[in-house]
Order: C-alpha cells, then structure tokens, then sequence
C-alpha cells in the first residue's frame, strides 16, 4: 500500500542528533511520553493542593506548603487557589493526556503497527515536540509573571479572561501557549492521518488496521479539524487582551464592546466537546486491541468497533450546544443538541457490548495491560452513563456548574483515558524501552490506582449532587455544604492515596528504563501485529523488509493453528 | 506505618467530624431541600436515570466481573474462536444498543424536553396573570436585587434596591429578568435546582414559584474571579402576609431613603416583557 518508497538513512551517531533533536518517531514517541509524565507530576501536585484547600480549607498545606506559600505560613491563598485549578485542567487535558495518549502513543505505535519505517514528515514530527516543549515553557513561565497565572478556569470565558477580570500577562501568556500547542498538535495530527492513508504495509486494508490505529486516526482527524477553530477563539481573545478589540466584550455598566461573551463559549465548546473525544477515541481503541490480546480471542465485531468509533466521530462535531444550556438557549436548540448528544450511546453501548463480547467465552490473562483495559471498561461505563444527566436540559440546570460534571468528566477524560494510557504504558513498554516493567508492581499500582480515583470521582458526584459547586475556594462559607466537610476529606485522602500509587508507576518505569539488565524479548506478550515481528527495542528504521500483511491484527485461538495460539499479521490464517 | 498513620489520621478527622453532627449518610448525600413547585421534576428525572443507570451497569459489572471470572485462562484454557460476525452477534450488540437508547436516551430525552417547554422555559404570560418582577444584577462579587416599588415601574426613584438579601412569598409566580455587570456569573438557587447565567450585554430570564417558607442560599456557581466562592446571597421565603408586611416598609423606606441624585441607583431597566 505504500505509496512510495521508504529509504534508510544513517543512523545518528551523536547524543544531540540521536535524544534531542530526533527526526525518529519512536525517539520522538518517548520524548513526548516523559514531557507528558512531567507534565502529570506537575498537574497531580496541583490536583493534590486543591484537593487539601478542599477539605482543610485555612490548614496549611503539608511538606512543601511553607516553602510555596510563605507569605500565608504554606495556607494556599484564594487567588492562588483560582490559578491552580485553572493550570490543573490545562495542564493535564493539553499537556500531560494530549502528549501521553496522541503524541507518545501517537508517535510510537503508527509507523510499527501499521508496518512503516517512519512517518511521511518527519521534520514536522519533531518541529511538532519541540512546539510543544516552547509551549510547555510559556506556560510554565506565566506561573512566574506579577500577577500569577491565568486563574480563569481551563474553559477560561471571556469577559473574565479579558482585561476586566484578569489584567496581569498570565493570562495573555496561556492563550499563547495553548496557540502554540494548537501549531505542535496540527502538525502532528496531519502527519499521523497521512501515514496511516499512505503507508499502510502492503495488504494492510483498513479494517486490517489494530483498533489502537483506528482511535489515533480518528483523533488525529478531530484534531486537524478542531484546534484552529480553538487557535482562532484565542487569537481573538489575545486581540481583545493585547490590541483593544472587542471580540467577546459587550455593553454592560463596567464593560465597553460591541462584541458577546457568549460568541467565545461556542467557539471554544465547537473545539472542547470534540476534544473530550480526541483524549478517549486513543484510549478506546488500546482497550479494544487489549482486550482482544488477552483475552486470547479474535475482538468481537471489530469492523463493528471502528464503524461506532468512527460515527461517534462525527456525532461528537454536533453536540457541544449542551455545555451551554444555562446561557438559556432557546427550547428549539436545546432538544437538537439534546437529541443529538443522546444519539452517542448507541455507538457506546456497541463498544461495550463489544468489548464484553470479546473477553466472552475467551481465555483470559491478567496481565497488567489487561486489568489496566478491564479498568476502562468499568470507568468509562460509569462516567459515559452519569453523562445523561448533563445531557438531559433540566438535570443540567441543577447539576450543571457542580462536582457532578466535575467527577463526569473526571470519570471519562482523567480516569478512562490515564487508565488507558497506563495500559498502554505496560503493554508497549518492551518495544519502546526493551524491558518489561515489574508485573507485581503494576498490579499493586492498578489497584490502588483504582480504589483511589473510585473514591475521588465518585465521591464528587456525590458531594455535587449534594448542591457543592465547583471553583471555590472554600465551600464551608456556605452553611448548607458544611455537612460535606467529611466527605470532602474523604475525596482528598483518596486522592493523596492515587497520588502515592503514581509513585509506583514512575519508580517502576524508571527502574525498567534505566536499571533493569534482563532484556526482553522480541514478543513477550505473545500477539501478532506487525510491532512484535521485529526485535525488542524497535530497531533503526523498524522493519528491514516491509512486511505484507496476510490476515487482521486479531487472530487468536484458531483451532487449526498448530504449536502456538497467535498468528503474525504478516501469515495467512491458517485453515483446518 | 505511613500508610497507617495517614489512615488513622484520615479515620480520626473524618468520623469524629461525623459524629458531630446527627445526620444520616443519606441525608448528608441528598441534594438541598426542594422548595419550589416544579423542582421536583428535575429531582424525579434525575432518580429515573439513576435508576436506569444502575440496571445497565449492573449488566455492564455482571458481564466484566462474571467473565473474568468464568473464562480465566486456568478455568477456561480454550477460548472460543469467534469475531462476533455472526448474524446472532450482530443482532445483540444491535439490540443492546438500540435498548439503550430507546429505553432510557429518548426516554429521559422526551421527559426533560417537556419538563423544559411545559415548565422551565414557559414563562408566565405577564399580560394575564400576576407575577412578581426582580431585576438581579450580578458583579464581582455580590449580588444586587430590585423590585419594582410602590410605582410598579423598573429604574424609578422608589424602587426597592437591596444587597445579596433576596426576599420572596410563597405560592406566587416569580420572574427574574438577570443581566451582569462585569464578568460572566450565575444565578443559582440550589433548592429551587435552577440556574441561569447572568451574562454582561445580555438579559436572561428564570422563573421559580416556592413553596416553603425559611432562609435559603443564593450561589454563584460560574466562575468569576478569585472571591466566587463568598458570591453568595440569602434567599428570604416569606408566606403571603409577611412578604406584603416587608414589602410595604421596604417601599415606604426606599421612598424616604433612597438618593435621588445617585447616578447608581439607577442601575435597573425597563422590564422586557
């Protein structure tokens, strides 16, 4: 299939041209998946300080809070506070869950599971890193400037984004540091959906593509069609910031424009309700393709999977009307995004009876990747299913703006997709690092990992529901919400236990990637997509000869294999 | 013995802070008392959707947890050679689906549809029944409440202007007419479960019809600046008599009270109807 020839270059011989500035998407792959767990640290300590002002609001933070905040003896200030839930929500959609599952998986997983040598451009590829790495920078930065960093919330609405309500550079400098990821993230999203159109080895039809594929393609396409419509709301924002325009500041006694508050939410939610996709479809597709390695069986309905994938694509484009309904949307428009947005769970109830279908009657390993994929499964069931009530125009009038829609969205975009990454992490771990990472450890971790964000998700349901709404400072002023002073603390302690059981992770990730002697072998889980063909780590260039490929990335347990139960995509499937 | 030590504290706090109080896990989890007379509609949704959803995940934790359990590989060594393409495949996963979507999407979709026509968004006919009209505007970080006065008319010299103090009658239709003077808020009245956003350049509108008297909270719930989380007001529910009683002395004091020559009493506007 592929459209031209791939040649084979030198290998780089010199540290800089090898780590740093690597034109090699498997280099470029790890790069972004250490920039994305830095980037977690960051924005899970920050989850950890707002999680404490939570639930000890005027206690001062423990260890480190002295030294953050002297100026209060380490009590996080209020204003503080507004800026940390804001970098919170960047910080992990944009720079710890973007990198993680689109550019780490992203980077690694295209060229080797669909039998490339590399991507079609691959200086876009690293001009795509290191966009990110000066948009990282940026936002980091604004931390730094007088006034702190942007403190408007990740949604960041105008008017309070302008001048009227946020006047120091923080501000500007987070709209230009996500434009510039919106740049790093296109380029990259281009680049993915013309190596996968191109370069497919030969044979290799779409439905013969992993699943793992599928979700990538499918998020590399909203992100080529969605982040210049969020690239243009923030430019218009930097205009109205920097140059004085108008753009979302109307008339009203303390403000001056011609322009609405309210043009700004529609083009940000045209971009953020595809985005919440973008983050899950990679993750979706890791699970479906898990699911199916370790259950030891074919995936059941994979065309099937991909087609529900692919139309929950589209729908996505068509729903965001439903973050706005207490703008007071006339009736009309709030039944077709309603309508619409409850049109996703056919799709959805496809995966999952897919999903159940495949590990049905299979024989099932626990490995770490799997349990990591049985995982997503049941969170993403139940933040998928607690999203009808925000989808339902009066459920949403009380819930909407509470922790309910917190631990929603908490459910399926932090849980499922870090889940998903996790599995992916353990599963590829071998191709990219060339050692196995410790399966006692990940299993430890997948445990406390999921008591943990059980009891941080849910319990903020619960505690929205109660009536808590979201972005204060210090619920407890209100006298109806101080009876959830308790289970406040409890969200918090479980979010202190999450945190701890990320240790794990990285003590294990790094031991497996620098220490670990005993190499792992070219097939170590024992699946046959085109990736575990080749020896482990990936070699230079991936595949000497490019394979053709003969059957799907699914066949497991065929009866007339004979000696083993996987079969390479690049075989026929054998007959009895 | 860190881990032990950080439960104990957490046991300590958490169930001492508990026992305090003599509420029940239920209670504690139960949204704000409903003092209006349609937000049990919302309340009666949200119930029928948890329980729809606790039937699908139930079925969702019987076919993930019974299949791990049943096909492990050491119980189950044989996996069943399948890629669910068979016609009977196909037809389960179609009919789950469509299950779903019938049974409780549309369901729940048609419900709050009407409830939002019939209900929320059918706002009374000012022109044949008699409502009560509060002009809110909302700014960094308070809340400002006006009545219409002895006159009738909005952005007079006599109406009733007050600060984060909200009074209203029970069994009375209220219509809130909300605009922002600064940055995007939102007017949310957690015992009514309703909320709108009050939007600089533009008016938005909500109405609510209570039920019960006593002393509610009024909430910002849309992020609007470092102090959002003291943007709060106190909701007054009177019955009939008593709000007529305040509503006389607060008219007779604003005529008295009020300074004619400031500019910032006339922050209100002709009622749109």
């Amino acid at each position: 299939m592929a459209f031209f020839e791939q040649h084979i270059h030198d290998e780089p011989k010199t540290f800089l041209s090898k780590y740093i500035i690597s034109y090699d998407h498997k280099v470029i792959g790890k790069q972004f998946l250490w920039y994305g767990i830095f980037f977690l640290g960051v924005g899970g300590m920050m989850a950890l300080m707002i999680r404490w002002a939570l639930a000890y609001p005027g206690v001062a933070f423990p260890v480190i809070g002295k030294f953050i905040f002297p100026a209060t003896q380490g009590v996080i200030p209020p204003d503080t506070y507004a800026m940390l839930f804001s970098m919170h929500g960047t910080i992990m959609i944009f720079y710890a869950i973007t990198p993680i599952l689109i550019g780490a998986f992203g980077n690694f997983c295209i060229p080797l599971l669909i039998g490339a040598r590399d991507m079609v451009f691959p200086t876009a590829n690293m001009l795509s890193f290191w966009f990110a790495v000066v948009s990282g920078l940026i936002l980091l930065i604004s931390l730094f400037t007088p006034l702190g960093a942007a403190a408007g919330g990740w949604t960041s609405y105008p008017t309070l984004s302008t001048m009227v309500g946020s006047p120091g550079i923080g501000q500007t400098l987070w709209c230009l540091a996500l434009f510039v990821l919106g740049i790093s993230s296109t380029m990259g999203a281009v680049n993915y959906i013309t190596t996968i159109i191109t370069l497919r080895a030969p044979g290799m039809g779409y439905f013969d593509m992993p699943l793992t594929i599928w979700g990538l393609w499918l998020t590399a396409i909203l992100n080529a069609i969605f982040l210049p419509v969020l690239g243009a709301g923030l430019l218009l924002l930097i205009f109205d910031r920097v140059f004085g325009t108008t753009f979302f500041l109307a008339g009203a006694a303390a403000t001056s424009g011609t322009g609405d508050p309210v043009l700004f939410q529609h083009v940000f939610w045209i971009f953020g309700h595809p985005e919440v996709y973008i983050l899950i479809l990679p993750a979706w597709g890791i699970v479906s393709d898990l699911l199916s390695f370790f259950a030891r069986k074919p995936a059941f309905g994979a065309k099937a999977t991909a087609l529900a994938m692919t139309s929950v694509t589209v729908l996505s484009t068509l729903v965001y009307g439903h973050h706005m309904f207490t703008t007071q949307m006339s009736p009309l428009l709030t039944q077709t995004f309603m309508t619409l947005t409850m049109t996703i769970s056919i799709p959805s109830a496809i995966f999952f009876a897919n999903w159940l279908g495949t590990i049905w009657k299979g024989s099932i390993q626990f490995t770490s990747p799997m349990l990591f994929s049985l995982g997503v499964v049941f969170v993403f069931g139940l933040g998928g299913l607690t999203g009808l009530y925000l989808g339902t125009v009066t459920t949403d009038l009380y819930l909407h703006d509470t922790y309910f829609v917190v631990g929603h969205f908490h459910y399926t975009m932090a849980a499922s997709v870090l889940l998903g990454g996790f599995a992916g992490t353990y599963f590829w771990m071998p191709k990219m690092f060339g050692t196995m990472m410790n399966e006692f450890w990940a299993k430890v971790h997948f445990w406390i990992t999921m008591i943990g964000l059980n009891g941080v998700f849910m319990g903020m349901m619960i505690v929205g529901f109660a009536g808590m709404h979201r972005r204060i400072y210090n619920p407890f002023v209100y006298e109806f919400l101080e009876r959830l002073i308790p289970l406040n603390m409890f969200i918090t302690w479980s979010a202190i236990l999450m945190g701890f059981a990320q240790i794990i992770f990285v003590i294990n990730f790094v031991h497996a990637v620098f220490f670990r002697k005993e190499k792992a072998s070219a097939n170590p889980w024992k699946v046959g997509t085109l990736e575990w063909t080749i020896p482990s780590p990936a070699p230079h260039y991936n595949f000497k000869e490019i394979p053709v490929v003969k059957c799907g990335p699914h066949e497991f347990g065929n009866p007339a294999l004979v000696g083993r139960d996987y079969q390479y995509q690049t075989e026929e499937v054998a007959k009895a | 013995m860190i881990l032990s030590y950080l439960t104990s504290l957490f046991f300590t706090q958490t169930w001492a802070k508990t026992s305090t109080s003599d509420l029940s896990w239920w209670q504690v989890m139960a949204p704000p008392e409903d003092i209006s007379v349609n937000g049990h509609l919302i309340d009666w949704l949200f119930y029928y959707t948890t329980g729809m959803n606790i039937f699908f995940f139930v079925l969702v934790c019987a076919g993930l947890f019974g299949f791990s359990f049943l096909y492990y590989h050491k119980r189950h060594p044989k996996p069943y050679y399948t890629y669910g393409n068979k016609k009977i495949h196909v037809i389960i996963a179609t009919a789950i689906g469509l299950a779903v979507f019938l049974a409780v999407d549309m369901n729940i979709t048609r419900i709050s549809n009407n409830d939002y026509t019939d209900v929320f968004a059918n706002f009374p006919n000012e022109n044949e029944e008699e409502v009560l009209r509060v002009q809110v505007m909302a700014q960094q970080w308070m809340w400002n409440f006006r009545y219409a006065g002895a006159d009738g008319v909005f952005n007079t010299e006599d109406d009733v202007i007050t600060m984060n103090d909200l009074r209203l009658p029970i069994n009375k239709k209220i219509v809130f007419q909300i605009v922002s003077k600064d940055v995007i808020h939102s007017f949310f009245l957690p015992n009514a479960r309703q909320k709108v956003d009050a939007i600089p350049g533009r008016l938005t509108r909500m109405w609510v019809e209570l039920v019960k008297p006593g002393n509610y909270p009024i909430v910002c719930a849309e992020m609007c600046g470092t102090f959002h989380y003291r943007m709060q007001a106190y909701l007054t529910v009177y019955n009939e008599a008593d709000f007529a009683d305040w509503m006389n002395e607060a008219e007779r004091n604003a005529v008295k009270e009020n300074e004619l020559e400031n500019a910032d009493l006339y922050w209100g506007w002709k009622w749109e109807l």
